[in-house]
Order: structure tokens, then C-alpha cells, then sequence
């Protein structure tokens, strides 16, 4: 079972769940917030001890006020890492997550022994907008994220409207997100300079049917950031982990466990 | 009180599919639905609406700032401020507000805001707003800084208006060498301040703290306006003091006709059109903009909002609105004025689609049989008739 607790990093309050055995894994989040067990986290703590902290902002976690960027973000786990002692571990962005992801393995590469980018935001490709995040309809948002809008994981995903007991910290979620990602809208303009500086083996993992985030977003990155490589999933739109959880998983895994 | 002729300068002529095709008539809405040809008649129309409202003797003229929207087409209330410095002779001239954030560097609002006080002879009310919801996608502004910034250009706008310069700002969001901004305001220590608000309570306690004016915004049911106000007056004696039925007002459209029938059958489809079309899309709520909380509570607030309105009896009840003969509007007017305590109404007398002609009877009955009654009024609360 996944047990949570509440840990200061440098000042900030962070919540931070971990669950599973085997050698540690980051999972950075997305916008969505996903800070509590999930699915496809039970699959990959079948192999690994997988940490979910939430950034500041969400859940739990506080210190948003000190954030200005994704970079301050990335800061933050440099700061995690240093205060568990860890580094040279495996690192799975979401989306958001993806994009802290890349910031801290520029900043830090001996932080990230490997990786895996989950429809990642933090670069803008030309002619391939991204969608609007911040819009209040939650069924707008259900169609831009999912690629059935009827899909049942949904509900684990988001709150289906205003009265969900989880609306609170969705809106908290949102406004990270806004302060973080809403101009430049959900990246960083001086982030494509730096993927050469990713020095660890990379993978990037894309929903075909990506609307907030189109799947060219991820070939830009597998040609920037070197040896990376491409995986192209047809049953998912953003939403991966949620809409193929044991697809995903299994990709994860298999990346992170093979000799590089 | 005083009376004010608020104007919003609309669009009038959305298409007939309007309602079926866009999702708003904000932000998202296609610039080319816009046409300038109109445009150039009805600006300068309702311009001269707000000059025969000076005319007829109201006390004040008010205009605001929206962008990249049908529902008010005035980017720049400094540019019809300015205009009005000239054409206007008596009234006061009330630009209901500056989004502050939006302009950088916020002196920048100082500047303008002095010169139409000059050269309107001291007739400004100056209104800081944060901006509404709608502004910080239209100009890609991040509204987790809203309150943030408008906090710190409010204090950087007034303390250019009063304290000699050249002085240096270095705020969060500002830095600045030199602070020093000519003309400096004619009325001192400087204009008037009203602050709209939607009843956020942060921003009630801030203006009772400082002794502003609270403006309340449009489009809520009538109990709604006087929870705000009552809260307002608390919040006044709270800090020592008795609010001024001057620090409060409320914005109502308003149709007077010769009879109540006749008020209603040339009004209501216009008003429906406002209600229905123009502000659809206006309530957004950028995340960060206000507390989680609040949003929540704007949300259910929601429930007693105009555009959920749907029958003449709603719009009668919640006091949406206020239609009918000379002696029903002035009843009804001195009657909620007096209940809610405020010394500014702030009439919409052209809204939407609402034709010239009708405008100018509306606003002349108005004058002439409404508003003497009202301009006598003393609204302080426990004050009788």
C-alpha cells in the first residue's frame, strides 16, 4: 500500500506519496494533479518504489508563492533529490511533469539516470497549436483531453462538475498550472536551446490523438533531444497513462530496464 | 444621491445565429463581426448620448474598459474620457476603471487619468479595477498575479498623484528610476476614487480600509447588492468610521416610458438581447483569480445572475432591471436606493441593441420626471423618506 507523508524541502511543505519496491522512480505529475495512487502508479510499483511528490500548489504541497516558472519547479527537486539522498534515478514526467522533467535533467544531469516523457508539454512548435487548458466547461475539457469523452477512467481523472468533493484542489491544480503555464502559455521559449544538454537516455511517449499537446510537440523533441526515441500510442489522446495504463506501464518498464 | 449615465457602447448588430454558433461574445468571439462603417456611427452616437445626459443634468457620465468583446466595444474609456474632458461642461466624468495590470507601467494610468482631469476642469472620478476575468485571456496577462500587481500599481498610481517626484519604485512588478509623471491631477490631493468590485470580500475590506468608493458590479439579484453593501458598512466600522452613502454605488439598467406597458414592450427584447447574447461568456474565471473558495462562491452566486434570467417577473423580483412609467421607476428606484443605502445610482439607459430614439426618451423622461426626486433623496440607512 502507498503510504503519504509530508516532507520539507527547503522550506516548502511537500507532499509526497511512495509505494512499491524495487530501485526508486520519480513520477512528476501534470497539470491534472494526479498526487493520488492511480492505476498505472500501481503498475510501475510493481517494479519499482515509485515517489509522487506533488509539486507546490497542489495537494498538499505549498510554497506556490515562491514559483514563477517551470524552472523553479525543476529547483525544487533538485532540492527533493539532494534532501532523500538521492540521485542518478529514473525520472517519468506527465505532460507538466514531462517538461519539469527536462528542466532538471539541464540543470542537474546527474540527478536523472533516464527519461521517460509522457506527452510533454514545454516547447512550442510551430504550426501546431496547443489547446486551451484553462477553460471552466469540465465537458469541453473531458473532449480536449480524452479520446473518448465517455471513457469511465475519467471520473479518476478530473471531477465530472462542481459539487465532486475533489473541486477544491482542482482549482488549486488549475492555478498552479496558471502560474506556471499560462504565459508563455505551457512552455518555457528558451527550453528547445537547451535539450541538447540532456545528457541520459530518453523516451517520449505520445497519444496519438493529443489535442492539448499534438503528437508533432513530441516529434520536435525526439529530433532535439539526442538518441531519443518515439513511441506513438493509437488508443490515447493526452490522457496516456490514464487511457492505456498497462500499455504505458509496460513501455516505462521496459525502457527503464534495458541497458543503455 | 447622484444620478450617472453609465454607458457600456455595445455591440448591436451580433448575427441572428449567434446564439446557436458562438460561444461567447468575449475573448473568442471573431473580430470579423466587427464593422467599422457601424462602428463610426454608433461610437459617435453614443457619444452623443453621454453629452445629452450632461445636458439634461445628470451629475456624472461613467465608461469602462473591456477588450476583444461585443459587449462593451471600449478598449480605451481614457480616449471617451478625454473626448467627454471637452464636450461635457458640467458632469462629473467617471471612468469605471483602469484594469491596472494591463498597463505597464501602471503610471502610464496616472498620466492619462491626470490629464483628463485637467482638462475637464477637475470633473474625474477615477476607477481602478483588476480587470475582469475575460481581460487576462485577451491579453495573455497570468491572473495568478492579478491581485498581486493591481496591489501594487494601485499604490504606485496614487502615490504618483501625490508625492512630489521624480522618486524610485522597485516593486515586484515594476522597477522604475524615475516616478515623475506631468501633468499632475487638478483636484487634490487627487481625483475621487471608485472601485467596481463583484463581491469579493478581500476587495470590500480593502476599499472600506481605505476609504474608497465601492462600486457594485452589474447583473446580480438585488439581495446580493445588499449583502455587499451591509458588508461594506461593516467593514467601515470596523475601521472607525461611517460609511458615506457617497462610497457606495449601484448599476441598474433602467427604461422609463410613458406607461409601465408601453416601458415593457419597447424594452424587453433589447434587455433580452443583453442579457442573453452580450453577456454570455462574460463570467469566466481565470484560475488564481480569485481563491479557490471564492470561485466556488461566484459559482453559486451564479444562480442570481441575469444572464439565468428568463421572465419578466425575474428580471421584476431580482431587480434586475428597473422598467415602467416616470412613477414606477422613481418609486421602485428611491425604494431599493434607500434599502440598499448607496448615494451613486450609475442608470444603464442604453443597453445592447436599444435604438437611438428610445435612447434619448429614455434618458430625457428620466431627467425630467425621474430624477429631480431622486437627486433630493438621502439614502443614508435609517434616514426615512
Amino acid at each position: 500500500m502507498p503510504s503519504t507523508r509530508t516532507i520539507n524541502i527547503a522550506g516548502k511543505k511537500t507532499q509526497l506519496t511512495e509505494g512499491g519496491s524495487g530501485p526508486p522512480l520519480l513520477y512528476l505529475h501534470s497539470a491534472g494533479g494526479e498526487t493520488e495512487w492511480m492505476p498505472f502508479h500501481e503498475e510501475l510499483s510493481r517494479s519499482f518504489t515509485v515517489l509522487l511528490p506533488a509539486h507546490p500548489g497542489f495537494a498538499d504541497s505549498k510554497g506556490l508563492e515562491e514559483v514563477r516558472d517551470v524552472t523553479d519547479y525543476a529547483w525544487h527537486y533538485v532540492d527533493m533529490l539532494a534532501e532523500l539522498k538521492l540521485k542518478n534515478v529514473p525520472v517519468v514526467g506527465f505532460s507538466l511533469g514531462g517538461w519539469t522533467g527536462m528542466e532538471l535533467a539541464i540543470l542537474r544531469p546527474a540527478l536523472v539516470s533516464k527519461l521517460v516523457l509522457v506527452n510533454s508539454a514545454g516547447v512550442r512548435v510551430a504550426g501546431s497549436p496547443m489547446g486551451e487548458l484553462f477553460i471552466d466547461d469540465l465537458a469541453k475539457l473531458r473532449a480536449l483531453l480524452f479520446k473518448d469523452p465517455n471513457n469511465p477512467v475519467i471520473k479518476l481523472a478530473m471531477p465530472m462538475d462542481l459539487e465532486d468533493r475533489r473541486i477544491l484542489q482542482w482549482l488549486a491544480a488549475r492555478e498552479a498550472t496558471a502560474r506556471v503555464g499560462w504565459n508563455p502559455y505551457l512552455h518555457n521559449p528558451r527550453l528547445a536551446a537547451h535539450l541538447h544538454r540532456i545528457e541520459c537516455p530518453t523516451k517520449i511517449l505520445w497519444g496519438r490523438h493529443d489535442k492539448l499537446i499534438p503528437l508533432p510537440h513530441g516529434e520536435f523533441l525526439a529530433s532535439r533531444i539526442r538518441g531519443a526515441q518515439l513511441e506513438v500510442f493509437d488508443g490515447s489522446a493526452h490522457m496516456l497513462p490514464f487511457e492505456e495504463p498497462v500499455k504505458f506501464a509496460t513501455a516505462v518498464k521496459e525502457f527503464l530496464v534495458s541497458s543503455s | 444621491m447622484k444620478c450617472f449615465a453609465f454607458h457600456l457602447m455595445p455591440w448591436d448588430r451580433l448575427p441572428a445565429d449567434f446564439g446557436e454558433k458562438y460561444e461567447s461574445a468575449w475573448t473568442w468571439l471573431p473580430n470579423s463581426l466587427y464593422d467599422p462603417k457601424h462602428g463610426h456611427t454608433l461610437y459617435n452616437r453614443f457619444l452623443d448620448e453621454l453629452c445629452l445626459a450632461d445636458e439634461l443634468g445628470f451629475d456624472g457620465v461613467c465608461v469602462n474598459e473591456h477588450h476583444q468583446n461585443a459587449y462593451g466595444t471600449m478598449p480605451s474609456p481614457n480616449l471617451m474620457g478625454s473626448i467627454l474632458a471637452r464636450q461635457t461642461k458640467r458632469c462629473k466624468i467617471a471612468v469605471i476603471g483602469n484594469a491596472l495590470p494591463l498597463y505597464n507601467p501602471p503610471t502610464r494610468v496616472a498620466e492619462e487619468f491626470a490629464m483628463i482631469d485637467v482638462i475637464s476642469g477637475g470633473r474625474l472620478i477615477a476607477g481602478l479595477v483588476v480587470g475582469g476575468g475575460p481581460e487576462y485571456y485577451s491579453f495573455s496577462m497570468n491572473p495568478t498575479h492579478a491581485r498581486a500587481m493591481y496591489n501594487e500599481a494601485l499604490d504606485l498610481v496614487v502615490r504618483a498623484w501625490t508625492e512630489p517626484g521624480p522618486f524610485e519604485h522597485y516593486g515586484e512588478y515594476w522597477k522604475l528610476k524615475y516616478v515623475n509623471p506631468w501633468p499632475r491631477p487638478l483636484q487634490q490631493p487627487h481625483p475621487p476614487i471608485w472601485i467596481p468590485g463583484a463581491g469579493s470580500k478581500e476587495t470590500i475590506e480593502f476599499v472600506a480600509q481605505r476609504r474608497y468608493a465601492y462600486m457594485g458590479i452589474p447583473y446580480f439579484h438585488v439581495d446580493f447588492f445588499q449583502r455587499n453593501f451591509d458588508m461594506f458598512r461593516d467593514c467601515c466600522q470596523k475601521n472607525g468610521y461611517e460609511c458615506d452613502p457617497e462610497q457606495l454605488g449601484w448599476l441598474c439598467p433602467i427604461y422609463v416610458a410613458e406607461t409601465d406597458a408601453q416601458a415593457w414592450e419597447e424594452y424587453e427584447h433589447h434587455f433580452m438581447y443583453f442579457a442573453q447574447q452580450l453577456l454570455k461568456g462574460l463570467v469566466v474565471l481565470p484560475p488564481g483569480y480569485t481563491s479557490a473558495r471564492s470561485l466556488i462562491g461566484i459559482h453559486s452566486a451564479m444562480k442570481q445572475f441575469l444572464i439565468n434570467v428568463k421572465t419578466r417577473k425575474e428580471i421584476e423580483d431580482g431587480a434586475y432591471a428597473i422598467v415602467g412609467s416616470p412613477e414606477t421607476v422613481r418609486d421602485k428606484l428611491a425604494h431599493y436606493a434607500k434599502r440598499l443605502g448607496v448615494g451613486n445610482l450609475l442608470g444603464l439607459f442604453q443597453i445592447g441593441t436599444l435604438p437611438a430614439e428610445l435612447t434619448k426618451k429614455n434618458l430625457t423622461i428620466f431627467a425630467q420626471e425621474v430624477m429631480p426626486a431622486l437627486q433630493k433623496l438621502d439614502t443614508r440607512i435609517g434616514v426615512a423618506v
